[in-house]
């Protein structure tokens, strides 16, 4: 079935399984909060003024960033506010964010795309289509799906990855079983714009009716469909590369670097839509799971609506919550569930407050290498980060990690490996930046002193020139003088003559 | 984790308790109790707090390491003496659990030998009762009689005086019982994963080649490879005291070769060296090249 698999990784069942994965359709909000800032990039600057009416998919705010995708309003109303909010982030960041009230209406923008006969598209015409819709990966990453496409040569494969990043999260299985046909018709229009030979959609072992239903759809045999085993971080493309092609990305490197272009399912999706008919994205699916909630499960809603909006669907329970954006592993705690769903909410984690166990010493067991799936030694880095030794820590490959939580995972004493990690990279970009502005200062500096001295020298050179010059008019001088004073002598000489005479 | 290599320790126990009678007991109590004692009175001097460090259980293990490796009849303050510096010296003044660089317990065995020659290598020749063990441990019998020394150090004797194996009686059905059951302990922690199979397998291996070498060279002075195997404390040292996670090599190549090299080591002091057995200072000696191996033998990092 599979070439090989990468080492390490870890098996963690779904810690809230439901029996049927399906998609539940939730009801428009009344409001939705768009935040201006993505994932990457610069922040976007509204074009649409407070009291402003606006229609659904109508762009509210650009910029000039070619990274960056436009924002699209997700229901239709009214701007009622443009200010800053906190907006789902690890630092509890704000943002500038526009509010737009539904007048329940739901009216559309006008849209067209290439239609379902896109083969006569040129490429360049469907990535303009796919930034216009703002469409961005929704595996969780946000990375704009139009910079993934442009300037392809020689892909010779095309991934489309439908692996539940982390275990709990149910959105893609969800997608891959209600939309096979949308997913199946956009790996044929990504395979259009990569020019690539073969497409292989990989599904986990554990998804069977996905993978169903996927075949049911998929009648074209450049596009193949293989399960690969359910193992936590097999969703990092990298790692899901070298577990269905057997070849490892240079550290450091691209997936494309290798030929090889990696989509979500759910991109793939969306970028169905927006190819076909140009309808710019405006909702997603995700998943609203975890020990605070009775009934787990997947809703398609609108972007911009809170967290509550969804979550008050899933009978939570009256416990105290402690939430989460994306998976168990690799999400960030949010502070309540008035933040509003992104384009990057997978899912959405409602757990109990429990204690945390407490953090031991490290005793060096090993357990951490043997799970890092990209074969770290946290237990040495953790020596390193921990002194702040972030030299030495790079020695260890420290920017290799990819933050996955596995060590953590598995530390027999708790230890939070993967914070240090983070600490340690955030404190040498930091050092190197300093680093960076010291050696540009003392350059200047430098320089400085060079320019001070060269001036120092022309000035010399310029005086003992000019003095030089001053003596040689004077030499002239000196002759001139002579010659006066002969011409007087001769005078005088001629003069006494005639006297004489 | 620590708790499950105490629990594996038992099967061993018990064997050299039918050995060697209700010393063994005695000294691993006398161990245990120092041990909590002096931990706690120097994670108060430290100002760190008392009960996470005690309930770990890592100070009862070194202190039981200790403890069944010197003689059950030895006198009570030698393993009193021996567990105060394993813990203090060992582990305490580096900062305690995870940052000792050497195996306390090791330590404290290596200090107690050079120190106390006698009492260390003088050994209990019978099953002793509960009384007698007492007597003996709190010094108020003479030991003599009882004891012995064990075979390796028996042998090394023998040899020295210019006998040759061939006429030596080489086997010891009590060592030979206890290290068979510390290596079924053994087993027990590989199977439940608390360690992984390198270090031991290379430890092994490691004896297994020198003394084979050594037994090619002469079979008349050099030890057969299964007597290295079955005497002394190999199998305790394969699976419990190399396997020590905080001081020993942490890569998975590492731990080959500190395994091997460890094996090679305890056969060449057991052989050369002036003690009739050869972990402890293996141990030692291994602990101190760790960062060497760990720095060498990292593992190829995913894309380089």
């Amino acid at each position: 079935m599979l070439s090989q698999s990468f080492s390490g990784g870890i098996v963690i069942p779904n810690p809230h399984p439901v029996e049927i994965v399906e998609i539940i359709l939730a009801p428009l909000p009344d409001k939705v909060v768009l935040p201006l800032q993505q994932r990457i990039g610069d922040e976007a600057i509204p074009c649409v003024k407070v009291g402003d009416k606006v229609l659904t998919g109508q762009v509210i705010a650009k910029t000039e960033d070619h990274f960056c995708v436009p924002i699209h309003a997700s229901i239709s109303g009214k701007v009622v506010t443009i200010d800053e909010r906190t907006i789902p982030h690890k630092s509890g960041l704000k943002s500038k964010c526009i509010t737009i009230e539904s007048d329940g209406k739901d009216q559309w923008v006008e849209h067209k795309g290439c239609g379902t006969d896109f083969l006569h598209c040129d490429q360049s015409t469907m990535i303009e289509y796919i930034q216009a819709s703002g469409i961005v990966g929704l595996g969780g990453a946000g990375f704009p799906a139009h910079a993934k496409l442009e300037g392809i040569q020689d892909c010779h494969t095309l991934i489309i990855n439908g692996t539940e990043c982390e275990p709990g999260i149910m959105c893609d299985d969800a997608l891959m079983q209600s939309h096979p046909r949308e997913v199946i018709r956009g790996v044929e229009i990504l395979l259009h714009i990569c020019g690539a030979q073969r497409a292989i959609i990989a599904v986990e072992d554990d998804k069977q009716e996905a993978l169903n239903s996927l075949l049911m759809y998929c009648h074209n045999d450049r596009i193949s469909i293989e399960q690969i085993p359910t193992k936590y971080t097999s969703g990092a493309e990298k790692l899901l590369i070298k577990a269905l092609l057997g070849i490892e990305a240079p550290s450091g490197g691209f997936a494309i670097d290798m030929g090889v272009v990696c989509q979500n399912v759910a991109t793939t999706k969306a970028i169905f839509d927006a190819v076909i008919d140009s309808r710019p994205l405006v909702s997603r699916i995700v998943t609203v799971t975890g020990s605070g909630v009775e009934s787990p499960n997947n809703f398609e809603v609108r972007l911009g609506a809170s967290f509550e909006h969804i979550v008050s669907m899933s009978n939570p329970n009256d416990n105290q919550h402690a939430v989460r954006m994306g998976g168990m592993m690799m999400g960030v705690d949010v502070k309540d569930t008035t933040v509003p769903i992104c384009k990057i909410t997978n899912c959405i984690f409602v757990n109990d407050v429990l204690e945390k166990p407490d953090t031991q010493e490290c005793i060096r067991c090993g357990k951490c290498n043997q799970a890092c799936p990209v074969d770290l030694l946290p237990q040495q880095l953790y020596w390193y980060a921990k002194s702040e030794n972030t030299d030495k820590a790079m020695d260890y490959n420290l920017a290799d990690c990819i933050e996955c939580r596995c060590c953590d995972y598995v530390c027999p004493s708790h230890i939070p490996l993967a914070e240090y990690f983070s600490f340690a990279k955030a404190l040498y970009r930091k050092s190197t930046e300093d680093q960076y502005r010291t050696d540009i200062a003392r350059e200047r500096f430098e320089f400085r002193e060079y320019r001070l001295e060269r001036n120092k020298q022309e000035r010399t050179e310029m005086m003992a020139a000019k003095k030089e010059e001053l003596k040689k008019k004077m030499a002239n001088d000196k002759s001139k003088k002579d010659k006066i004073a002969a011409a007087m002598a001769r005078v005088e000489k001629t003069k006494k003559k005639k006297d004489d005479a | 984790m620590m708790r499950q290599v105490i629990y594996a320790l038992t099967l061993g126990v018990v064997a050299a308790y039918y050995f060697f009678g209700w010393g063994v007991v005695v000294q691993i109590a006398l161990a245990v109790v120092t041990a909590i004692a002096v931990e706690s009175a120097f994670l108060s001097i430290r100002n760190r707090p008392i009960k996470p460090s005690i309930s770990d259980g890592s100070a009862a293990l070194s202190a039981i390491l200790l403890a069944i490796s010197i003689p059950s009849i030895a006198p009570w303050w030698v393993v009193v003496v021996g567990v105060a510096f394993a813990i203090i010296f060992g582990k305490q003044l580096y900062g305690g659990l995870g940052n000792n660089p050497f195996n306390p317990a090791m330590l404290g065995y290596a200090f107690l030998l050079v120190s106390y020659p006698l009492q260390m290598t003088t050994w209990a020749s019978e099953f002793l009762s509960f009384s007698q063990s007492l007597d003996v441990i709190f010094n108020l019998t003479s030991v003599d009689s009882l004891s012995g020394a064990t075979r390796l150090d028996d042998v090394k004797t023998q040899l020295a005086l210019g006998g040759f194996i061939s006429n030596l009686e080489l086997h010891s059905t009590s060592q030979a019982w206890i290290n068979l059951s510390f290596l079924l302990g053994g087993l027990y922690l590989l199977f439940r994963r608390i360690i992984t199979w390198h270090i031991p397998a290379a430890f092994i291996a490691g004896i297994v080649v020198i003394s084979s070498v050594l037994y090619f060279i002469d079979d008349q002075i050099y030890l057969p490879m299964q007597n290295h195997l079955m005497l002394g404390a190999t199998m305790l040292g394969a699976f419990f005291i190399a396997t020590d996670p905080v001081s020993g090599s942490t890569t998975p190549k590492g731990r080959l070769i500190y395994g091997f090299l460890m094996g090679v080591l305890v056969v060449v002091i057991r052989v050369f060296g002036g003690y009739p057995d050869g972990v402890a200072f293996a141990v030692l000696l291994m602990n101190m090249i760790v960062p060497l191996i760990d720095y060498y033998t990292q593992p190829k990092v995913f894309g380089k």
